[in-house]
C-alpha cells in the first residue's frame, strides 16, 4: 500500500518537473514567436503588444504560474498560429495517436513474443538465425527509411496500401508496422534470451519427470515465467513508441499528437507544445505504471 | 554393446557375461533392470563415456542406495532412466534400461513422456528450485494428474490432496494454494514426494533427496521413503553419497567409482564389510562420535577426468592394494563372500 502511494506522489512530481522542463526549454531555446502569428511587415511595436496580449513578455516562473492556474480551471489556452482552443483539437489528436500507438503495441508483443518463444524451442536452427537476423536488422535499420521503403514497395509499386493520410484500417497499417518494427525486434531477443534462460532451471526437469507433454511445459509454465522481464521492461516500449510517433505520424500524414507536436515545435506555438508534450509524458508514465502493476498481477511472490 | 565405443575408454570388454549378472537377486525378477548401461558424450571432436558399463536390479519393495561421490555417474544414470539426461550432448551410447521387460532406451518421447509420473517418477535433489514458482502446489498436482487420466478437475483435486497427506503434509488443503515461495526446504520436498506419487508409479528414483535439507528434516524425509516401500511395496532407487542415508534406510546398496558399480550387496553386508579398497576407504572416511577426528583416513589422490581413464582398474592410482596386473587387466564384479566386487586384491 505505501509503494502504491509513493508511486503516485512520485508520478505527480515527475509531471511538474517534466511541464517546467518543457515550458522552460521551449522559452530558452530562442525562436521568434511572433513570426507565424504576424504578417512579415508588422512593425516592432506590433510584435511587443502581441507577446503583452498572450502574457509573454511576464517573467518565466510567473508565467509558469499562472500557466498551472489556467490548467487547473481546465482551460488549456489557445494556439499562437491560429488561436484555435487547444481543447477543441486535443481529443481528436489524442484519439488518432491512441489508435495507431495501441496497434503498434498489439504488434510488439503479438509478433514478437511468438518470434522470440519459436526462436529459443528451435535454437540453432535455421529457424533461430532466420528469426534473429531478422530482429538484429530490425534494430538496425532507422524507422524513417522504413518507412519510406516499405511506402515504395506497398504504395507505390504494389499499389496495396495507402502512402499516407487516415481512413479505414488499410491506412493504419503501415504507420503502426514501422512504429512497432523495433519494438518487434527487441522483444524477440528478450524473450529469446528470457525462454532459454527459463528452460534452463530445475522445475522444467521437475515438470518432464511428472509427464507433462513439452507443448504444455513450454506453453504454460516455460512462456509464464519468461513472460516477468517482458512484462517489466514494457513501460520501455510504450516509451519507445511514443518517441518514434514523432516521427512516423509526420511520415505518414497522421494527424495525431506526434505530428500536431512537431508542426507546433516548428511554430513556436507554445501552449501547444506545452499541452502534447504533457500529453507523451503522462502517457509514458502510465505506461510504466501500467507495467509495474502488471508485474506485480503475474509475480505470486508479490502478488500475495 | 554399443559398436561406437571411442578410444579412450576400453573398448569392448564383456564385463556382464554371466548369465545372472552379480548383484541381482536370484529368484525374484526385477522391476527395473540396468544392463551394461553406457552414457556418453558424443560431440563433434569429443567422444567418451561417463557412465561405463552400469548394471543395477531395482525389485519391489526395496530400496537399493546407489552410493558414489560427485562425478561418479550416479545422477546421470538415474537420470538417463527416463531420457532426463541433457541431450546434446550426452547421450546413451549402450546397454539397456528394461521397465518390466521393456527396454525403455528405444522407447519414442511419447512413450516416454506416458511412463514419466506414471509407473516411474523421480524426486529431485532441491526442492527449491525444482517447483516451478509461478503455480500454486495444487496446479502443479493437478497437472500432473491430467497428463496421465482424463478426469475432472474435482477428481484431480481429491488426487492431489490424497497424494500430499501421503507425502506426510500436514494440512494438505492449505497447502494445495500456496506457492512454492511460501513452503520451507522439507515441505517443498515433501511436495516432491507427492507429485513423484500423485500418479501411483511402482518405481522412485530419488536422485539425492536430502542433501539440501536440515539433519532433522532428512531423517523425517528418509521415513517417509521406507513407509512407502513398505505400504505401497515400491521399489526405490536412492541415488546419495551419504553413507549415513545407506545405513539408514537401504536393503541393497552398490558403489560406484568413475562410471563403473565397484561394489555390491545387501547394504548391511557391504557397511559391514566392505571387500571392495575404495569403499573400504569411503568407510574409514567416515567420522564417528567414538573416534578422533586424527584417526579419519581421507581417500587419497583425486578422481580422474573421465577422458583421462586408460586400461586396466579406474580406482588404481589411488588404491593401497594395487597389483601390477590392475593396470591391464580390467577387473570384473565378480561375487566375494557375500557382495559382488570388481577387484583383483579384495579386502577380507
Amino acid at each position: 500500500m505505501t509503494a502504491i502511494v509513493k508511486r503516485v506522489v512520485l508520478t505527480l512530481v515527475l509531471l511538474f518537473a517534466s511541464s517546467f522542463a518543457v515550458f522552460a526549454a521551449l522559452r530558452l531555446s530562442g525562436g521568434d514567436v511572433t513570426a507565424a502569428r504576424l504578417p512579415a511587415s508588422a512593425t516592432a511595436a506590433d510584435r511587443e503588444l502581441f507577446l503583452q496580449q498572450v502574457g509573454l513578455d511576464q517573467p518565466i516562473v510567473r508565467q509558469y504560474i499562472t500557466y498551472l492556474g489556467n490548467m487547473f480551471r481546465g482551460d488549456l489556452g489557445n494556439s499562437l498560429t491560429n488561436n484555435a482552443s487547444i481543447s477543441s483539437l486535443a481529443v481528436e489528436k489524442m484519439r488518432n495517436s491512441l489508435i495507431l500507438g495501441a496497434a503498434a503495441l498489439v504488434l510488439v508483443f503479438a509478433i514478437g513474443i511468438p518470434l522470440g518463444l519459436l526462436a529459443a524451442l528451435r535454437r540453432n536452427s535455421w529457424l533461430d538465425t532466420g528469426i534473429t537476423s531478422f530482429s538484429v536488422a530490425g534494430m538496425a535499420i532507422p524507422n524513417f527509411w522504413l518507412a519510406l521503403i516499405l511506402i515504395y514497395i506497398f504504395a507505390i509499386q504494389l499499389q496495396v496500401l495507402p502512402a499516407a493520410g487516415q481512413g479505414g484500417w488499410r491506412y493504419l497499417v503501415l504507420p503502426s508496422v514501422v512504429l512497432a518494427a523495433e519494438g518487434v525486434a527487441l522483444t524477440v531477443r528478450m524473450t529469446r534470451s528470457a525462454v532459454l534462460d527459463t528452460m534452463g532451471n530445475d522445475f522444467v526437469r521437475t515438470l518432464r519427470a511428472a509427464g507433462l507433454s513439452n507443448r504444455r511445459i513450454y506453453l504454460k509454465h516455460v512462456l509464464r515465467n519468461s513472460l516477468l522481464p517482458i512484462i517489466s521492461l514494457a513501460g520501455l516500449r510504450v516509451g519507445q513508441i511514443v518517441g518514434y510517433a514523432l516521427v512516423v505520424e509526420v511520415i505518414f500524414g497522421w494527424p495525431g499528437v506526434g505530428q500536431t507536436l512537431v508542426n507546433a515545435v516548428l511554430r513556436r506555438d507554445y501552449p501547444v507544445v506545452q499541452f502534447f508534450a504533457l500529453v507523451l509524458v503522462v502517457v509514458v508514465t502510465l505506461g510504466n505504471l501500467a507495467a509495474s502493476i502488471g508485474y506485480t498481477l503475474v509475480n505470486p511472490r508479490l502478488r500475495k | 554393446m554399443s559398436s561406437d565405443t571411442d578410444p579412450t575408454t576400453n573398448g569392448d570388454h564383456s564385463r556382464s557375461g554371466a548369465a545372472v549378472s552379480p548383484g541381482a537377486v536370484p529368484g525374484r525378477t526385477p522391476l527395473l533392470e540396468i544392463d551394461d548401461l553406457r552414457v556418453g558424450v558424443k560431440g563433434d571432436n569429443v567422444a567418451y563415456d561417463i557412465v561405463r558399463g552400469v548394471s543395477l536390479s531395482l525389485y519391489d519393495n526395496e530400496i537399493l542406495a546407489v552410493v558414489g561421490e560427485s562425478g561418479c555417474g550416479k545422477s546421470l544414470t538415474a537420470l538417463s532412466v527416463l531420457a532426463l539426461h541433457q541431450s546434446p550432448p550426452l547421450h546413451i551410447t549402450g546397454g539397456s534400461i528394461r521397465y518390466r521387460g521393456v527396454d525403455l532406451t528405444t522407447m519414442s518421447n511419447e512413450q516416454m513422456r506416458a511412463l514419466r509420473g506414471a509407473e516411474i517418477s523421480m524426486i529431485f535433489q532441491d526442492p527449491m528450485s525444482a517447483l516451478d514458482p509461478m503455480f500454486t502446489v495444487g496446479s502443479l498436482l493437478t497437472s500432473a494428474v491430467r497428463a496421465h487420466r482424463k478426469v475432472s478437475k474435482d477428481q484431480a483435486r481429491t488426487a492431489a490432496l490424497e497424494a500430499l497427506a501421503d507425502a506426510g503434509i500436514e494440512d494438505p488443503r492449505r497447502r494445495f494454494d500456496e506457492y512454492p515461495f511460501q513452503l520451507s526446504g522439507g515441505v517443498s520436498q515433501r511436495v516432491m514426494i507427492a507429485l513423484a506419487l500423485v500418479n501411483d508409479p511402482s518405481v522412485i528414483i530419488a536422485d539425492e533427496p536430502t542433501t539440501a535439507l536440515d539433519v532433522t528434516v532428512q531423517a523425517q524425509i528418509l521415513e517417509r521413503l521406507r513407509l512407502l516401500k513398505e505400504e505401497r511395496k515400491m521399489g526405490i532407487m536412492l541415488i546419495t553419497h551419504n553413507l549415513g542415508v545407506v545405513a539408514a534406510v537401504a536393503d541393497r546398496t552398490a558403489v560406484m567409482y568413475l562410471g563403473e558399480v565397484v561394489e555390491t550387496g545387501s547394504a548391511e553386508d557391504v557397511l559391514a564389510a566392505p571387500h571392495h579398497p575404495y569403499t573400504n576407504g569411503l568407510l574409514a572416511a567416515v567420522p564417528r562420535l567414538n573416534s578422533k577426528v586424527t584417526d579419519l583416513k581421507p581417500v587419497m589422490g583425486r578422481v580422474p577426468q573421465p577422458q583421462e581413464i586408460t586400461e586396466g582398474c579406474a580406482f588404481r592410482d589411488r588404491c593401497e592394494r594395487a597389483l601390477e596386473r590392475c593396470a591391464t587387466d580390467q577387473p570384473l564384479l565378480v561375487s566375494h563372500q557375500r557382495t559382488a566386487v570388481r577387484c583383483h586384491n579384495p579386502v577380507d
